[in-house]
């Protein structure tokens, strides 16, 4: 269905794992809906429609009245790929389940809740570039150190150091993996700052992560 | 037609996948002809390569108010994936330490043609066929964020489909058939697929303006009123009228993982 992507299987996002946005968020999560805080990871799927790549020029969506649907944003996180099947896996032993890193554009509508599923916002048709390759997992000796920056027609718009994550990458692989069986290809997106920059027609949107690369999108221009 | 695929062990030891169909003398018979014992079969989940999974909360009205919600104003969709998936006869697990898991018997449909932005007067043109399927919840670990979250309805073996994929013209009126959970010889849930808040054709309307469907896709409808928790040992049959019987063993998670636990 879609050669342009990296992704196989499945692309799960982890949502609410910018540490500053939690604490921003934090007396919010005490009301309903909430009512308590999360405590588990906040896990949400970019389903194979909105698989694409480097490069790919991603939809403004009209609505079936031909109405352009209301503004983008644009998430950015590091995604690592899963290298073999990693069922119920310690933290301690998860990254040998990898096979490397890479990059996750996530365009979703504004976001006003996070009590249901984000259908609706986050399941539109080209939406999840990853990419622009898989940098193998002994090339970086620590997750932490690197940063993530996006820039909209050449102005960088945030940047977001991954030791900020509320949680890693192996605690994140470790927890997914007591959920569901993961398989070889399939990508998790281990968290996106907190604050998404919003996205126009015909903007060109650029991320780099250190030593990872830079994975560049366009918005289409229907205008 | 019914039409299903199995997993075959020849004498030479070599195991094979298999398309069948299944013909009104419920024989089961491979596309060379051969007729199949069910006993030497494995079922599996019918849709060879399954796609996105989505699955409906609250869409039927005694469901919602047992589960004191208001029936939602629009359709209150989930994605499942597909490592979710088995097929009729085998294992679903319940993980250790939880105090309330449940079946949910519902009517699944399956997408057999690429649409988008398709109107409900034209959405029954791409639906292929229809499966049971018993959507499991693990109660214990809902969360007020994306709920249902992915920890509650995405676990490996709690999405049995089967036995097998009813094309969708066989079926007169999909919109009237009775459903039906047994556990252990006992029924426990009953309802009929008149009671969807939001029919087929609405939610294959509303999925396709958001995004394209593909071939492969399912729709698993929501569930009737009935939750029953289940235990290691159960045996959990789902029935859908003109479509199936579903039957599914619970075992603990030690028992499912093997090895891997």
């Amino acid at each position: 269905m879609n050669e342009k992507t990296l992704v196989k299987g499945k692309l799960i996002c982890v949502a609410l794992n910018d540490t500053a946005h939690l604490t921003q968020l934090s007396k919010s999560f005490l009301k309903p809906p909430h009512k308590e805080p999360p405590k588990q990871p906040v896990l949400y799927y970019k389903p194979r429609n909105t698989w694409c790549g480097h490069k790919s020029v991603i939809p403004w969506e009209v609505d079936v009245e031909n109405v352009a649907r209301p503004g983008m944003t644009v998430g950015a996180s590091l995604g690592v790929v899963i290298g073999r099947k990693a069922c119920r896996v310690k933290q301690e032993n998860a990254l040998e389940y990898l096979k490397g890193y890479t990059i996750v554009h996530d365009f979703s509508l504004p976001e006003s809740s996070y009590y249901r599923p984000d259908i609706k916002g986050k399941c539109l048709d080209d939406t999840a570039p990853v990419g622009p390759s898989i940098v193998p997992v002994d090339y970086i000796d620590d997750y932490r150190a690197l940063e993530v920056k996006i820039r909209i027609n050449g102005s960088l718009k945030s940047s977001f150091k991954l030791r900020d994550l509320h949680r890693g990458p192996a605690e994140l692989i470790s927890i997914i993996s007591y959920i569901m069986t993961l398989q070889p290809g399939e990508v998790v997106a281990v968290g996106f700052p907190g604050d998404k920059p919003a996205v126009s027609q015909g903007d060109s949107i650029d991320t780099t992560i250190t030593e990872i690369g830079e994975l560049s999108n366009s918005i289409e221009w229907r205008k | 037609m019914k039409t299903a695929r199995v997993k075959v062990s020849y004498p030479d030891d070599k195991i094979r996948e298999l398309e069948v169909t299944i013909g009104r003398d419920n024989l089961i018979k491979s596309e060379e002809g051969e007729i199949l014992p069910e006993s030497g079969i494995k079922w599996l989940p019918p849709v060879k390569e399954p796609g996105t999974i989505f699955a409906l909360g609250l869409n039927y009205v005694d469901h919602a108010s047992e589960l004191s919600f208001k029936p939602p104003e629009e359709p209150l969709v989930f994605i499942k994936g597909t490592n979710c998936l088995t097929g009729h006869l085998q294992h679903s697990y319940r993980p250790d330490n939880v105090d309330f898991m449940h079946y949910e018997c519902e009517l699944v449909v399956v997408i057999g043609k690429k649409v988008k932005k398709i109107r409900r007067e034209e959405a029954m043109s791409c639906v292929r066929g229809y499966m049971v399927g018993n959507d499991f919840a693990v109660r214990d670990y809902l969360e007020n964020y994306y709920r249902p979250n992915l920890r509650v309805k995405s676990r490996d073996s709690l999405f049995p489909v089967g036995p097998w994929l009813v094309d969708a013209g066989d079926i007169a009126n999909v919109n009237n058939l009775k459903l039906t959970t047994r556990v252990n010889g006992i029924v426990t849930q009953e309802g009929t697929t008149a009671d969807m808040i939001f029919d087929i054709p609405t939610l294959v309307e509303y999925l396709s303006q958001i995004m394209t469907l593909y071939p492969g896709d399912m729709i698993a409808t929501g569930t009737p009123k009935g939750l029953k928790d289940v235990q290691p040992g159960d045996i959990v049959d789902c029935e859908i009228e003109n479509i199936g019987i579903l039957t599914t063993t619970i075992v603990s998670e030690k028992d499912f993982y093997g090895d891997d636990y």
